[in-house]
């Protein structure tokens, strides 16, 4: 068995930043329940996919083997800083890249200090990885790849570490419907920002809990557009690609980061 | 106290290629030149700037995008290192300058006063984004005027380009009113490429500019007939195409900072220079001012 778990993380910051907001409670709450989870699962390694590490020029990976420093969001600056603690697995992510290359999508290593590690992935890793401990595969959000190119990308990360004899958990960093709060809020009454949102948030993620099936990757394309979804809803496809599908899926948190949909869910792999 | 004023409007492309190529101290990785045309295209304007001897650099860049309104760089000084995420082998730069804090205030005051979302940014570890980093090291390298920073509002992309476009002229509309009361002298930075289609692979020399030429001959069209009309001085029938532009074009101007410019120049019908063209990865780039005092 090669993926051991898999999980939808919000990639907000709030949550982590400041949990002790009910509205935000919810969410800080399941990140650490599915970092329990996690950790439960013996991971080897992390297999990430944050939809905020932007490429546009190649698919990129990162390979520095210990990301530290501080890290300011551009949005939710105010909240307080991050603290980057993020080890890499090398060996693999070199693999990936090689592998990626010769399947044709042309990737490069990212191995730079003082690289600004993406908030989603920060924000993911401090949940369920709080020391650090476990090394990552953190794989950019190329914004010309399309649903399918992404799921190969998630592929091809699975198929390496089994390659590697590496059990693996999948980490799909995103949000929901996309649509946040234009003007200030009173926080603690945050909640998502559109009606219709916020029942076809529910609906997809009722959705998520009957399996992977055939139509779901469809299904996704549809609801994303709906709701104007985190990145149209890329990190699913990676999600999808590393674990080969899956069995079903428990929601243990969802909730609205400035009107943003957002959830931590928990898939069963096959 | 006399009255402040816009004394030019400049767009001011970032591409993170252009410091690299110019090898400064302050960035990391070293080049072997490249996208010349552009770089002198800068020269001419920063010889503009010498003589202009503004009081303020004020710099909108796509790349600090926001979601919850318009935001201003409110730290006095603010230092640090850029690390671009998207180009981190060609970008990795020591910043340190000082912000006009209270001509930011007084924008950040005026936009709310227009019914905008405005605020300032207090935390002094903030990373400055490379696209105002880039647009300020080409147009200033001595690093020796204040600059006010605002932030591109995700307006025009989660709302509709109307809705967006007239927040960024509101904004426009509140800078000139705060520049005005400022008694100082200010220039505008409009961070934006023009056509931005590219390409999707990078040369083995990011440098080698036998690699480099108009990713798209449709993007390339529509920016020379809009250099022309800016050329001309037909500034309005500029913002009449600009959705047009933005569509067939996918123009970065999409972004928010032409219309945030054009409208605090209250869109002005004096000619604009060029200074410079060039493509970087396929975009298309334009060095251009419009000189509003002498």
């Amino acid at each position: 068995m090669t993926i051991v778990s898999a999980f939808l993380m919000p990639g907000n910051p709030l949550p982590l930043l400041k949990g002790e907001n009910p509205p935000w409670k919810v969410l800080a709450d399941a990140a650490r329940k599915a970092g329990a989870a996690l950790r439960d699962s013996r991971p080897d390694v992390l297999l990430i996919y944050s939809t905020q590490w932007i490429a546009v020029l190649d698919e990129l990976w990162q390979t520095r083997p210990h990301s530290v420093g501080r890290h300011v969001d551009e949005n939710w600056y105010e909240y307080g800083d991050l603290q980057m603690d993020l080890h890499c697995d090398v060996d693999l992510a070199r693999a990936c890249i090689a592998a990626a290359t010769a399947g044709g999508v042309r990737s490069k290593a990212v191995d730079y200090e003082d690289f600004p590690i993406d908030t989603g992935t920060i924000v993911a890793n401090a949940f369920v990885n709080p020391d650090g401990r476990i090394p990552a595969v953190v794989a950019a959000n190329n914004v010309y790849h399309d649903f399918a190119l992404t799921a190969k990308l998630g592929g091809i990360a699975a198929e390496q570490a089994k390659l590697q004899g590496k059990r693996a958990a999948v980490i799909a960093i995103g949000g929901l419907s996309g649509s946040y709060f234009d003007h200030e809020i009173d926080i603690a009454k945050d909640r998502v920002v559109r009606d219709a949102d916020d029942a076809a948030n529910r609906a997809f993620l009722d959705r998520l809990g009957k399996g992977s099936g055939n139509s779901l990757a469809e299904e996704i394309a549809e609801y994303a557009k709906t709701v104007k979804a985190d990145m149209g809803g890329k990190h699913f496809a990676w999600l999808l690609g590393a674990t080969g599908g899956f069995r079903g899926a428990s929601v243990l948190g969802y909730g609205a980061t400035y009107g943003a949909g957002a959830a931590v869910v928990q898939f069963q792999v096959a | 106290m006399a009255q402040g004023r816009i004394v030019a409007g400049f767009v001011a492309p970032h591409p993170p290629h252009l410091v690299y190529a110019e090898n400064p101290p302050q960035n990391e990785p070293r080049s072997k030149g490249g996208w010349e045309t552009l770089r002198w295209g800068y020269e001419r304007a920063r010889k503009s700037i010498e003589e202009l001897k503004p009081d303020v650099l004020l710099v909108h860049s796509p790349h600090w995008q926001t979601l919850v309104g318009h935001h201003f760089l409110g730290v006095p000084r603010m230092r640090g290192k850029s690390v671009d995420p998207i180009f981190p082998n060609l970008f990795r730069y020591s910043f340190d300058f000082k912000v006009d804090v209270d001509l930011a205030e007084a924008c950040c005051n005026e936009a709310r006063a227009l019914g905008l979302t405005a605020k300032m940014m207090r935390n002094p570890n903030f990373r400055v984004d490379y696209g105002t980093i880039t647009t300020l090291h080409m147009i200033r390298p001595q690093w020796d005027i204040p600059v006010v920073g605002l932030s591109a509002n995700n307006s025009p992309y989660y709302l509709t380009l109307e809705k967006g476009v007239d927040q960024m002229e509101k904004l426009g509309a509140a800078t000139r009113t705060a520049i005005e009361k400022s008694g100082k002298r200010a220039v505008l930075l409009c961070s934006n490429t023009f056509s931005h289609y590219h390409f999707h692979e990078e040369p083995a020399l990011p440098e080698d500019m036998s690699c480099e030429h108009p990713q798209s001959y449709k993007g390339y069209q529509w920016d020379m007939r809009m250099i022309e009309l800016m050329r001309r001085g037909e500034i309005r029938e500029v913002m009449r195409l600009f959705p047009e532009w933005v569509e067939e074009a996918f123009a970065e101007v999409k972004s928010g900072a032409f219309p945030w410019m054009i409208s605090a120049m209250n869109y002005p019908t004096v000619p604009a220079e060029l200074h410079g063209y060039g493509t970087v990865i396929g975009t298309g780039n334009a060095v251009m001012e419009w000189r509003l005092a002498a």
